[in-house]
């Protein structure tokens, strides 16, 4: 065995050792990933997987370095951005995602993308008629 | 600031270049001849063009440290860099497939599942799927 994968085990009995944690944050992003343009109902998570709520946000922070709703924002971006290329409007694609205010949208997606959206799309669809001529 | 390349040192940069092109599945981006037989040749992932480029530089045969450095990481295992994909799996059936060899096959951390294989110009990659 190479000294990687001795630390790697090490690693993982300290910090993994329970399964069954691991399997219910698994579940909550699975959930999130299939359902992002809903509600996030934290409340309706832990009672579905017998935990305590404020448990399960610890929990999905620990595994995945974010708390649900920073992954559920992050998820909901990435899918807006997909929407915008195929060319949908920015208010179709905000409430399409899942988020409930056209303003709220665009202030995130500009922080995180660097750009509004109307201009990312505009961007996007430029580029690929420039490809097409090519 | 923005982050828009990482950089692989290998020891061979053809060699390399189809090893990421024609067995990893990458797409060559940038291609400029440089002094002493060198090129700058960077790729990037066939499903983010517009994402970061790879840049396989041949640093172990230039700077004795780089070639210290990269042995090292090698004879223990680690990984040089990783790639994220959807499956590892079927990542590992498809690379094996081709040829490529692993020195860890899939397993599971936490909520990750990686592979490692060797890359055939001195270095160890890993392959990473969040469950």
């Amino acid at each position: 065995m190479t000294f990687y994968e001795k630390e790697l085990n090490r690693i993982n009995g300290i910090i993994y050792s329970n399964q069954e944690q691991i399997e219910t944050v698994i579940g909550v992003r699975s959930y999130i990933n299939n359902n992002y343009d809903n509600d996030l109902n934290l409340d309706l998570l832990s009672r579905f997987r017998f935990v305590s709520k404020y448990h399960l946000l610890r929990l999905f922070k620990r595994h995945y370095g974010l708390t649900p709703r920073q992954y559920l924002i992050d998820k909901r971006i990435e899918k807006s951005k997909e929407q915008l290329i195929n060319g949908m409007s920015v208010t179709e694609t905000c409430f399409a995602v899942g988020f409930e205010s056209l303003g709220s949208f665009s202030t995130l997606f500009k922080t995180k993308i660097g750009k509004s959206p109307t201009e990312f799309q505009k961007e996007q669809l430029s580029r690929s008629k420039l490809d097409s001529e090519f | 600031m923005k982050v828009t390349l990482i950089s692989i040192p290998v020891r061979d940069q053809e060699k390399a270049l189809k090893f990421y092109t024609e067995k990893l599945g990458f797409i060559k981006k940038k291609d400029k001849p440089l002094e002493g037989g060198n090129r700058w040749l960077t790729i990037v992932s066939k499903e983010a063009q517009d994402g970061p480029e790879l840049l396989l530089e041949p640093g172990p045969n230039h700077f004795e440290p780089s070639k210290v450095y990269q042995d090292a990481l090698m004879e223990a295992g680690i990984p040089y860099t990783q790639f994220d994909v959807n499956n590892v799996d079927s990542e590992y059936e498809r690379l094996t497939e081709l040829g490529v060899k692993f020195s860890v096959k899939p397993s599971t951390m936490g909520t990750t599942k990686y592979a490692v294989f060797n890359d055939t110009c001195g270095n160890n990659i890993e392959l990473v799927e969040e469950l």
